[in-house]
């Protein structure tokens, strides 16, 4: 045989165990310090230019991942786990990250020892068993009802963000916009429902400052009435809201008609007014003083509604008018002629066009139980608004998930140092192979406070060894102690008052170590078939 | 060169040559495949040209995502799917072991043995080898204790990405057959994999996967305003559109009289509110669709508390129709030609609800009567939640084959090691050159417990040795029959009685996996030529006919 064989594609590329899990341990590390200096309240933001030219400017771990082009395989897989954490929990983006590589890394040397990964990831998982019923253990409950608690949690998530300076302003908006979307279900309380995608909507409207920021307890539209001779205020409207165009519209069907005379041709046109007309009539037998609609109003239309005194907005969005239908309790109609007594709304106490900068606002305002809500934020650019606006979902997140689950765990890293130390206590009772990993495991959780020390710029190696002293000497009572992120000192969070919310911390926990699982599972990476 | 005296455009090899590179190329396609093997085999991860990402543990996905270029090594691509569709499992086993097979048959052609000779020696094996296994191996699984199913799925698991949460997924696995267990009309059991909707979301950890009592669709609701959970739910399934009629290809109505035109408008939006009313008329209260519901006609599902989906899968609603005891129906008009919906074609369930999982919501309809299931899988990410879903499948299909056939094998290569003894034995029978023919398909068969021991790191040549020991000794010695039940435990490196360790497989996918790997060797080793035609030339100057 003198000729090679080729069984595969010779362009194909293949990287071998070593190869592969060299290049995944890179690949992770390289996107983890990306991010890294974008934990605790000493962050730094990043600018991000993407293709199209426009620039992004955050600190939101998701939001910076989402944007780089990433092309190793692993790092793809790294940078989806911010997402499946922005999608769970909405917080704790970066520290999913940094995690995951950190506990990557620390089974570098198992592999360099001839450990089979297989051994690692048992004790892994025996970890993260282990550490989430200590998460458990010292996590405390809080009351739900007590505002002041509550905002403090959400202080400590906006802490880390640019909008910190606006603090209590902000915690104030999410908390709001929470409580004001929470349904609870009457017949069964274990169902709660927050739909903060859908009902609490965030409208942002450059200028002005970001003191200005505040919650509408009702809807705020980007539009003006149709016809300028229409009422511009209204107390307690009637509200009608409608999917279908107020104009004459053609059938779904190929229809023509042949028209021998003059007279059809008067009757046709005069159908079609009469149409309109009588669609109006339907509407304004029912005496309403607002109707929204999804579709367009015809000049007639309009005129009719303004002899009436009722005020007409076209062309709403979906979501917008399934808002309005929430707070103002009214129900969509599609037919105007079905239109009944019980489809008005009539909850919502006032209804305002206000002038902001150069456009007019339409405010849905006063409404008697809103299960929806606006949150009108204002700033100097378009970038610090989409800024605002990133924190803000980060900052509600949190509240919805406090609300769901009010359980919290002492943030600034102490948590982590807890379970650190906690973790290696019970590795000394571990006899076979699991024990050196599980260890690894448990020291690298120290990276969050580690983090945390060199972000705001303190010794770290003496900082460090100060906790972890700390933490050492009486566990079960200094366990929330942790890092003053802007001072760079070992405090009680108790005292500082900082608090992360049990749901992330856990998510946190599950995903990274999960993730670095699977990673460290791969042992031959090689191009597959073009999907064609 | 052959080729000019056979005047071909192309390549051509022949004899030792060919027979030398096929071995070569099914041998680097069993590398590839090789380390992902038993419990302690790791992954490997394939990317695409568009960057898309596979993390798999699986032979025949594996092999399905490989650009093989050359023709035997597709001979074990083909092999691989092939077991992923028979059995569902034990893809990577069979590919190893047919290149195994092909690697030994063609030193024996090299000591010019003729392959006609080991193709028929080969054949004898094999056909010997399944006697072997329904006579003294299979256990029939009346005698073994009840969580036999569970340690079933557990075995097959055990190599995956779920391996280590195999307690917890092996009892989600068996529920969930059970529950979508099926008496067929000829009285045979049957357990429909398909019936099992396996939905995937991102988040939380792996042990929250959990199996839903009934059919969980990804889909919501059509309007906001509707209900988002209905109790004693009767459904409605429909295969058309609920939309404002209109006229299909394009017929065009011509009008002489003006009002008709008003007439043709109305007589458009009644003639699906009156469908509506049909269908609400007859108690339903949720509506499933694979087509559109228009928006103008939410509002009388809205008004009757209904819910209603639309573009629902139509697999989806055929199962669901199936578990609830509803039907699917294509249209309302009845064999009268007027229209109307017959209450019993609404199915029951006890409730069915929205429900939010991550950032999405799904519907799950509930039935606390069986015939449904589903499982929804929790993972960091897509990938992995790729692969457990990959791996769940494997692992249901193996626990359909076992309880449709109800006989089991140990694990761990104590099928391969007492074949293998028992066929040396068988060979010195055989007075022909077909003898060696047969030890050496007695000796292949140790490839599969040799690759356990090697991916588990241990002495391999020392532990099968000891396999061996054990098969011999429940061979020859009737009081140690017990001893042929024998395999590894690749955990401790140690000999174990497999079957009291719960490593169990289906019997089936044994025999099945021993008849593919034999058939795709002796197709391979049949050939003795291979001419590779040259790829035409597009676009070459002139083809000759001269225009």
């Amino acid at each position: 045989m003198n000729s090679p064989v080729f069984v595969l594609n010779t362009n194909a590329k293949r990287e071998n165990q070593k190869e592969a899990q060299q290049g995944i341990f890179l690949a992770v590390k390289a996107v983890a310090s990306i991010i890294k200096t974008c934990l605790g309240p000493q962050a730094m933001l990043k600018m991000i230019l993407d293709p199209m030219g426009t620039t992004v400017v955050t600190n939101d771990g998701n939001a910076i991942l989402r944007e780089i082009d990433v092309t190793h395989p692993a790092a793809k897989s790294i940078i989806e786990l911010s997402r499946a954490q922005d999608e769970n929990v909405g917080d704790g983006t970066t520290s999913v990250v940094i995690l995951a590589s950190e506990i990557l890394a620390s089974s570098e040397i198992f592999l360099e020892k001839k450990i089979h990964p297989r051994f690692i990831i048992k004790a892994f998982r025996m970890a993260l068993d282990d550490a989430l019923a200590i998460v458990d253990q010292y996590s405390l409950k809080i009351d739900t009802k007590n505002r002041t608690e509550l905002l403090k949690v959400i202080q400590s998530c906006i802490g880390t963000k640019f909008i910190s300076k606006w603090g209590d302003l902000m915690c104030g908006i999410a908390l709001d916009a929470v409580q004001t979307v929470h349904i609870q279900d009457p017949s069964d309380s274990s169902r709660n429902e927050i739909d903060i995608k859908r009902y609490a909507k965030v409208e942002k409207i450059p200028g002005g400052d970001i003191t200005d920021c505040k919650v509408i307890r009702g809807v705020m539209l980007n539009k003006d009435v149709t016809h300028p001779k229409m009422k511009r205020m209204i107390k307690n409207p009637r509200i009608i809201l409608l999917d279908c165009a107020l104009e004459y519209k053609k059938g779904e069907s190929d229809t023509m008609v042949d028209i021998t005379n003059e007279d059809d041709f008067a009757a046709l046109l005069k159908i079609e007014e009469e149409y309109v007309q009588k669609i109006c009539e339907d509407i304004i037998k029912l005496k309403p003083d607002l109707v929204f609609t999804e579709k367009g109003v015809s000049d007639l239309a309009q005129h009719w509604f303004v002899k009436k005194g009722i005020t007409c907005l076209r062309r709403l969005k979906k979501t917008e008018n399934n808002r309005i239908a929430r707070v103002s309790g009214a129900t969509i109609v599609s037919r105007p002629d079905e239109l009944q007594e019980s489809d008005v709304g009539t909850e919502c106490g006032l209804f305002e066009i206000r002038k902001i900068g150069d456009e007019y606002f339409t405010f849905l305002e006063e409404c008697k139980n809103p299960k929806a809500c606006t949150i009108l934020l204002r700033g100097a650019s378009k970038d610090i608004l989409n800024e605002v606006e990133r924190n803000l979902t980060d900052a509600m997140n949190v509240a919805r998930n406090i609300v769901l689950d009010p359980r919290l765990v002492p943030g600034g890293g102490a948590i982590e140092m807890a379970l650190s130390q906690a973790l290696i206590e019970k590795s000394k009772s571990i006899e076979d192979l699991h024990q050196l990993p599980y260890k690894a495991l448990a020291q690298s959780l120290e990276c969050i406070p580690r983090i945390l020390a060199q972000n705001c710029g303190a010794n770290t190696v003496k900082l460090l060894t100060e906790l972890r002293a700390k933490h050492a000497t009486n566990p079960s009572e200094n366990y929330t102690f942790g890092v003053d992120g802007e001072k760079g000192t070992v405090v009680d969070m108790k005292e500082l008052g900082i608090w992360d919310t049990h749901a992330v911390k856990v998510q946190t926990l599950k995903t990274s170590i999960e993730s670095a699982c699977t990673m460290l599972r791969v042992d031959h990476i090689a191009s597959a078939v073009s999907k064609q | 060169m052959s080729n000019k005296v056979l005047n071909i455009d192309g390549e051509r090899i022949s004899g030792q040559d060919v027979r030398n590179q096929n071995v070569t190329a099914v041998t680097a396609i069993s590398n590839i495949v090789k380390t992902s093997f038993g419990p302690i085999g790791l992954d490997k991860m394939l990317v695409d040209n568009i960057g898309d990402v596979t993390i798999t543990n699986d032979g025949a996905t594996i092999l399905k995502m490989l650009e093989v270029e050359h023709p035997a090594a597709k001979v074990l691509v083909q092999l691989a799917d092939l077991q992923d569709q028979e059995v569902g499992d034990g893809t990577t086993s069979v590919v190893i072991l047919a290149a195994e097979l092909l690697k030994r048959a063609n030193e024996l052609v090299q000591r010019k043995i003729h392959p006609t000779v080991i193709i028929s020696g080969y054949r004898i094996a094999c056909t010997e080898a399944i006697k072997y296994i329904n006579e003294f191996l299979a256990q029939s699984v009346d005698s073994l204790s009840k969580d036999f199913v569970i340690n079933i799925a557990k075995t097959s698991m055990s190599s995956k990405i779920i391996g280590d949460d195999s307690d917890f997924f092996s009892k989600i696995v068996v529920e969930a057959m059970n529950r979508v267990k099926s008496i067929d009309y000829k009285g045979d059991v049957k357990y429909p994999v398909n019936a099992i909707n396996i939905l995937k979301a991102h988040g939380k950890s792996a042990k929250e996967s959990t199996l839903v009592e009934g059919y969980a669709l990804n889909c919501t609701v059509a309007s906001e305003g509707m209900p988002k959970r209905v109790q004693g739910a009767k459904i409605a399934f429909l295969d058309f559109n609920l939309q404002k009629t209109k006229m299909k290809l394009g017929q065009k109505v011509v009008v002489t009289n003006v009002n008709d035109l008003e007439a043709i408008r109305d007589r458009e939006n009644d003639i699906v509110k009156e469908r509506i009313q049909l269908i609400i008329k007859s108690g339903a209260n949720v509506v499933l669709t694979t087509k559109g519901i228009d928006d103008l006609c939410l509002k009388y599902f809205v008004e009757a508390g209904a819910m209603a989906v639309r573009r629902c899968k139509k697999e989806d609603l055929k199962r669901i129709a199936k578990a609830c005891g509803g039907t699917v129906l294509i249209t309302l008009n009845n064999l009268e030609g007027e229209e109307s919906f017959d209450p019993s074609c609404l199915g029951q369930a006890d409730e069915v609800v929205q429900e939010r999982i991550a950032d999405d919501e799904l519907i799950v309809v509930k039935n606390s009567n069986k015939k449904s299931a589903s499982i929804i899988l929790r993972g960091a990410n897509s990938l992995m939640l790729d692969e457990m879903e990959r791996s769940l499948h494997d692992s249901l299909c193996i626990v359909k084959r076992t309880l449709e056939s109800g006989t089991v094998v140990p694990g761990g290569g104590a099928v391969e090691s007492a074949l293998s003894i028992y066929l040396d034995n068988f060979a010195a029978t055989m007075g022909s050159r077909k003898q060696l023919a047969i030890s050496e398909f007695a000796e292949s068969l140790l490839v599969i417990p040799k690759q356990l021991a090697v991916n588990a790191a241990l002495d391999a040549t020392d532990l099968v040795a000891k396999l061996r020991s054990y098969h011999h000794a429940a061979q020859t010695d009737a009081s140690k029959k017990s001893f042929s039940y024998s395999g590894l435990d690749l955990n401790n490196g140690k000999v174990r009685n497999n079957i009291e360790a719960g490593v169990l497989e289906p019997a089936v996918a044994k025999v099945k996996c021993i008849k593919f790997a034999t058939e795709a060797a002796i197709t391979i080793l049949r050939i003795d030529d291979m001419i590779t035609l040259f790829p035409k030339e597009k676009g070459g100057e002139d083809d000759g006919h001269g225009h």
